[in-house]
């Protein structure tokens, strides 16, 4: 159910920003998207806090709980040599292009600048996709492997847009975990993104 | 960081302030959330004047750039979790389990 309202949120936002529906509503709700998604994490917080025992569940972790992002970023540099080899575009691009883990608007951005429209499109491009698809992979993740797994292809944006469907589909502890994902995934985008590129 | 600070206090509210009846009422809150931020994703997409031609001369090489980063990502967080994030509740699990089996 929430995929589906998903897809219908997504196709309605881009009909609705392609024929310019509404412009000054529209054009509010862009300026707000950051208090929407505060009032979210506020939400997001609430519901952790209702959750007792959250915070020693975590404690038992210890480091382990850098494992995830780490896994993630190796994994997604690694990806991008795969498809260098692949499309045979430069190692260092391909890299910084999956290393944007979904950060879409500063990937495309940054890439733009320092390797050229055409890569900034394609990073754009690639990193909205993961995004996207991020949505409809969280669901059976969870089904299928177990709950941290869902937070792999959410990458950077697991703090932040996909937190939502984490919240539906896994667990309070994940939840935590997914956040504190994002927040260093985050932190790692634009430093590698200068590192791969620079090569 | 604001947005760590922001969930810090919902967590507190969460704890201390907010009453569990109306946890439902939250849920419905994040539902809603959620949709306007996709909402908004999508309306930010459809005004970006190249986004349809990019899409069709650039699509497969990105596509292809999503899906290889992704699946790595899901096979790496799996093993690593597995390794290391479940064994802990695995054996907590059988420990239960033998107690249980003792008594």
């Amino acid at each position: 159910m929430m995929v589906i309202l998903s897809v219908a949120a997504l196709v309605c936002g881009v009909l609705a920003g392609t024929l310019d529906v509404l412009p000054g509503a529209l054009d509010f709700l862009r300026k707000h998207t950051g208090a929407v998604l505060y009032v979210l994490m506020f939400s997001v917080g609430i519901s952790v806090g209702l959750h007792r025992g959250l915070l020693q569940e975590l404690r038992r972790h210890h480091v382990k709980i850098l494992i995830i992002p780490l896994g993630i970023t190796a994994a997604s540099a690694l990806g991008g040599v795969v498809c260098s080899l692949i499309t045979r575009m430069p190692l260092g691009l391909g890299a910084a292009i999956t290393s944007g883990m979904g950060w879409y608007s500063l990937a495309g951005v940054t890439i733009g600048n320092l390797a050229g429209a055409q890569a900034g499109s394609i990073a754009f491009l690639s990193n909205l996709m993961r995004e996207i698809i991020s949505f409809f992979l969280i669901p059976p993740l969870a089904a299928r492997f177990n709950s941290y797994t869902c937070i792999a292809p959410a990458g950077a944006t697991s703090e932040d847009t996909t937190l939502p469907m984490m919240i539906r589909y896994t667990n309070e502890e994940t939840v935590v975990l997914s956040v504190l994902n994002g927040m260093i995934c985050s932190a790692l985008v634009p430093v590698l993104i200068s590192l791969f590129c620079s090569l | 960081m604001e947005i760590l600070i922001v969930m810090c206090l919902g967590i507190a509210a969460g704890k201390y302030l907010f009453p569990r009846r109306a946890a439902k009422a939250n849920e419905r809150l994040q539902l809603l959330c959620t949709l306007l931020l996709i909402f908004s994703m999508g309306v930010m997409l459809g005004r970006r004047e190249d986004f349809f031609r990019e899409l069709s001369s650039l699509g497969l090489t990105s596509l292809l750039l999503c899906l290889v980063p992704t699946a790595l990502s899901v096979l790496a967080v799996y093993r690593l979790s597995r390794r290391f994030l479940e064994r802990r509740e695995e054996g907590a699990g059988e420990k239960e389990k033998a107690e249980e089996a003792r008594k």
